[in-house]
């Protein structure tokens, strides 16, 4: 028994010893190759510097006899380092070097690698790489089954920009997931409104998801020449594109689309309504105030808000449009009126005209804050006169507020 | 008779640091490099330099500080400073010029832009631009 038992410490002494031994010898190789990689990275990146300052030559003409078959690694990294850190002819300079280097062809091989994170790998490298040669190969990777390798791709395909990345990554703006939709829409976003004619190009062969992000990315664009195409789709059949169209032309604040604008107000559907209504705000139109006025009244809320904080938005007569808007007879519009004006300070600055040495002041703030008080807008009134230090100014605020009697706070 | 320029670069991330050392070389200036805020500060007192490179975000003291510490100094006061950094919002923009920035250049960068604005600046400072 007690022979089997020092068998048994003997054989897991040795595997300890063994583990040990390889661990340590793991960690020298690793440790000897890292120290290599720094000596030789010391001497080659300065050449691969002045290579890349340089106006013409190749990589290997400019590392000359020092590159060894081992030394491709290094060259890759210092390559890829700068690459990330410039742009212009020096980036291009060192795009090419990779390309030379056989760098490239080796990600392009590895996008077809069987293990996901390879493919990952291999589509990032592309895009640090400037492969624009590769814009094919990663927009099949957009089609890949894993997540992560359709996002660098499309990360990669952002970073590369023209015409046929553009293209690739609108396609893919039909996604079946959002967020990847999202993070497809950020990439088009941030290549430049070039894009937008791709957009609009790809725009008729898209799902009605794809169709949806394609509008949101026009109007983060603020592509102006896309203006038309926008007023166009405030008529398309479906009414989450209209309302999509709808708030791009908000985000592009031209004034050309105010008139189809005001057309949307009246659509049937309350989003478009909605929309049309804050896109009006977002442009400042004041010719809309009447017509924005009239929809506070909207039988949807989020038509009355949006409304309501369309005409906050427009200055001195967005807020004299609000201030009329005290006395309608519709109360939605009125609480509408009221929320608003609080909103935007316009209560707080007529509360502190109360105290003017001006008796014009004096009386326009009085009569300003009856008509409030009168519209049901007594909330925040009541918050000042239980705060307010200025006894003057309690006093004078709570002779205009109701009564409890009255049905006031 | 024609000195060589002088350019105090800093920037805590070492690849760019390398990248504008070498750039800078190549065009005949002579170059001094720091890896902190401090030390650019404590560079710039010691040599005096024609023009600053600086990035922002660096540790023990920022590019706002160096900027700060330059305007201060009665020497350095007139040390064009150009900031490189991939901030590129306007608050972080206006406010580097509020503390004495000359110019401003986004990372990534275009080298052979970045070398226009140098040559320009000391050119305007009258200091000799190099080749």
């Amino acid at each position: 028994m007690s022979v089997i038992l020092a068998w048994a410490i003997l054989g897991l002494a040795a595997v300890f010893l063994a583990l040990t031994a390889a661990i340590v010898v793991g960690k020298t190789r690793r440790e000897s190759r890292e120290s290599h990689d720094r000596a030789r990275r010391r001497l080659l990146e300065p050449r691969i510097l002045a290579y890349a300052q340089a106006g013409e030559g190749s990589i290997r003409g400019a590392l000359g006899r020092e590159l060894r078959p081992r030394d491709l690694r290094v060259v890759e990294a210092v390559l890829l380092d700068h690459a990330q850190r410039v742009r212009g002819s020096a980036f291009e300079r060192l795009a090419r070097a990779l390309d030379e280097l056989g760098c490239v062809d080796r990600y392009i091989a590895a996008l077809r690698s069987a293990r996901s994170w390879r493919r990952a790998w291999a589509a990032e490298q592309l895009g640090i790489a400037g492969a624009r040669r590769a814009v094919p190969d990663l927009a099949r990777a957009l089609g890949d089954a894993m997540t992560d390798v359709r996002m660098r791709a499309a990360k990669s395909l952002g970073l590369l920009g023209g015409a046929a990345s553009a293209r690739a990554l609108v396609a893919a703006l039909d996604e079946p997931s959002r967020f990847s939709s999202i993070r497809i829409a950020d990439v088009l976003a941030g290549m430049g409104r070039g894009v937008a004619d791709e957009v609009i190009a790809v725009y008729p062969s898209l799902g009605p998801a794809g169709r949806l992000a394609a509008l949101d990315v026009v109007g983060r664009l603020r592509a102006l020449d896309a203006v038309p195409w926008l007023v166009d789709r405030l008529a398309d059949p479906a009414p989450d594109a209209r309302s999509r169209a709808a708030h791009a032309l908000g985000a592009i604040g031209d004034p050309r689309a105010v008139a189809p604008l005001v057309g949307a107000l009246e659509d049937a559907e309350w989003p478009v309504r909605a929309m049309a209504a804050k896109a009006l705000g977002r442009i400042g139109a004041v010719e809309a105030i009447p017509v924005l006025c009239r929809r506070m009244g909207d039988q949807a809320w989020w038509v009355r808000s949006n409304a309501a904080h369309a005409l906050g938005a427009m200055g001195d007569d967005g807020v004299a449009a609000l201030e009329e808007s005290l006395d309608s007879s519709d109360r939605y519009l009125r609480a509408q009126a009221v929320v608003v004006l609080e909103e935007r300070g316009v209560v707080d600055r007529r509360v502190g005209g109360l105290v003017s040495p001006d008796a014009e002041t004096r009386h326009a703030a009085a009569t300003f804050l009856r008509r409030l008080a009168a519209a049901g807008g007594t909330a925040r009134l009541a918050a000042i006169a239980g705060g307010a230090p200025d006894l003057t100014l309690r006093e004078r605020l709570a002779a205009l507020l109701p009564t409890p009697a009255e049905g006031g706070p | 008779m024609f000195t060589t320029p002088r350019i105090l670069v800093a920037d805590d991330d070492p690849v760019t640091l390398r990248f504008l050392v070498a750039l800078l070389r190549r065009e005949g200036f002579e170059v001094l490099d720091a890896e902190d805020g401090q030390r650019a500060i404590e560079l710039a007192r010691a040599h005096r330099p024609d023009l600053v490179v600086t990035d922002l975000l660096m540790p023990y003291r920022d590019g706002y500080e160096v900027l700060r510490a330059l305007r201060e100094d009665e020497a350095l006061r007139s040390t064009p400073v150009i900031v490189l950094s991939m901030k590129d919002r306007e608050e972080d923009i206006v406010r580097g010029f509020t503390e004495g920035a000359v110019d401003w250049v986004v990372k990534p960068f275009q080298p052979r832009e970045l070398l226009a604005r140098i040559r320009a600046r000391l050119e305007r400072q009258g200091a000799p631009p190099c080749r």
